[in-house]
């Protein structure tokens, strides 16, 4: 039966962003999108593109100075959308646990849904990961999903839901931080 | 009847076309690709997301290029004057230059930009190339020239000039600077999202069609040199944007103005004088 639905799975736009990664994971994930381990089959593209991109693959263990970045990316990227966290670093801070400048982790900041081990994650890994989220992204429903830090109530503008407006009150101090 | 189904599906063959070429490219890099149905693939997930209004006209003036594209699709297929034509053309550009400059973003000023400063490197390609036509036509008239003798011959510098101009309006490398995905995220394109990207997405779709249609002038009425020379001018192009790197804005002027509008005014001169 035609459902639209069933063609999330079947196309995925990649919006790939480094929270202080040392390069590794980075290299790795141009890597599977080249020639060799070739994601483009799956209909995988990395499009740099919060606006039209439904996956946001995350490197890096979120230094102080780019969460606000992650959590502004997040909110702009349109329902429905997946996090991939790809690399040791980003699950959990990695051998940077405990230092003063990074942040432990990306799930602190928003919802994530897939956990890539490694340091650096292999590329094997991280095709593994991509289609996990995408058999996730089927499941998703079209509501607004919330950071969970750096982020206050929704703003509307007029009916809809302004994003400039939710954009740029990411960073002001909400209470939790 | 033929022409009229072939104009209402324009944009269904440009996305055939389109996911044909990422399969051609993909076999040039020795990799698998992704499926042939992937343009429609994505089309559907884009109708299917969540819809993103930046600003009201900004959206309006992305349908409007989608639409005036189509028309013009029509008049090349249906009309009957080539210099209508490629001014038509010009005005759906004008579009997308100030759905750009209608949202409050710096990429998508840039984008508009550039997408001006190609203009003029293709822009008088594409007007000589009405003129080196009515030089050998008598007439502006589309209907004549489907029916009339095949050209390639005499315009051979103006057919070269035309790979250059199809290089530039389709984003190809290395000419593919006003789309740049790595470097300015897409230009014009960067605001839109969902539904509405979709028109945009669409409208590159049928901007092939157009730019191919162009190429099958040079045939005239004999199908056999237009199927073949189709066939060339596609894996020619998708072989170069596979073997270069882009090149800079200011080279693209450069390259462009020297090498298109030089090799189309030769090839005037050389119809009207030799």
């Amino acid at each position: 039966m035609f459902k639209l639905k069933n063609f999330r799975k079947r196309s995925l736009w990649i919006l790939h962003y480094n929270a202080g990664s040392c390069n590794g994971c980075d290299i790795e994930i141009l890597a599977c999108l080249g020639p060799t381990y070739d994601l483009e089959r799956f209909g995988v593209l990395n499009r740099g593109n919060p606006k039209q991109s439904d996956m946001l693959l995350i490197t890096g263990p979120v230094t102080y100075r780019s969460r606000e970045r992650v959590v502004e990316l997040f909110t702009q990227m349109p329902e429905p959308k997946v996090v991939v966290a790809v690399g040791s670093c980003t699950c959990t801070g990695g051998v940077f646990s405990g230092m003063y400048n990074v942040e432990d982790g990306v799930d602190k900041y928003i919802p994530v849904d897939v956990y890539i081990p490694g340091c650096a994650a292999t590329p094997e890994y991280i095709i593994d990961g991509v289609l996990k989220g995408l058999e996730l992204l089927e499941h998703k429903s079209k509501e607004i999903v919330k950071p969970k830090k750096l982020f206050k109530k929704l703003s509307f503008h007029k009916d809809h839901i302004d994003r400039r407006g939710i954009a740029g009150k990411v960073g002001e101090n909400d209470g939790k931080d | 009847m033929f022409e009229i189904i072939f104009v209402l599906s324009a944009p269904l063959l440009g996305g055939m076309l389109q996911g044909i070429e990422r399969q051609l490219r993909a076999r040039m890099q020795n990799r698998m690709g992704p499926p042939l149905l992937q343009p429609f693939y994505d089309m559907f997930k884009l109708i299917e997301k969540r819809p993103m209004i930046v600003d009201e006209a900004h959206t309006v003036f992305a349908i409007m290029h989608f639409l005036t594209l189509w028309a013009v699709v029509a008049m090349l297929v249906l009309g009957d004057n080539l210099l209508y034509v490629i001014f038509l053309h010009l005005l759906a550009t004008i579009f997308l230059v100030i759905a750009g400059y209608s949202v409050k973003s710096v990429y998508s000023h840039l984008g508009a930009n550039r997408e001006l400063w190609v203009l003029a490197v293709y822009e008088p390609v594409l007007i000589l190339f009405a003129v080196a036509f009515y030089l050998l036509e008598g007439s502006f008239s589309l209907q004549s020239i489907y029916s009339g003798q095949a050209h390639l011959f005499a315009l051979l510098p103006l057919f070269a000039a035309m790979v250059l101009v199809a290089l530039i309006k389709l984003g190809k490398s290395p000419f593919d600077a006003a789309h740049a995905h790595q470097e300015i995220i897409g230009g014009v394109e960067i605001e839109y999202g969902g539904v509405f990207y979709e028109f945009l997405y669409m409208a590159k779709w049928v901007e092939y069609i157009f730019i191919y249609t162009l190429f099958w002038l040079f045939a005239g009425s004999n199908l056999l040199l237009g199927i073949v020379l189709l066939a060339g001018v596609f894996v020619l192009l998708n072989l170069i944007d596979n073997a270069t790197a882009r090149i800079k804005i200011s080279d693209l002027l450069k390259v462009g103005l020297i090498w298109g509008v030089g090799l189309a005014f030769i090839n005037i001169v050389g119809l009207l004088y030799v």
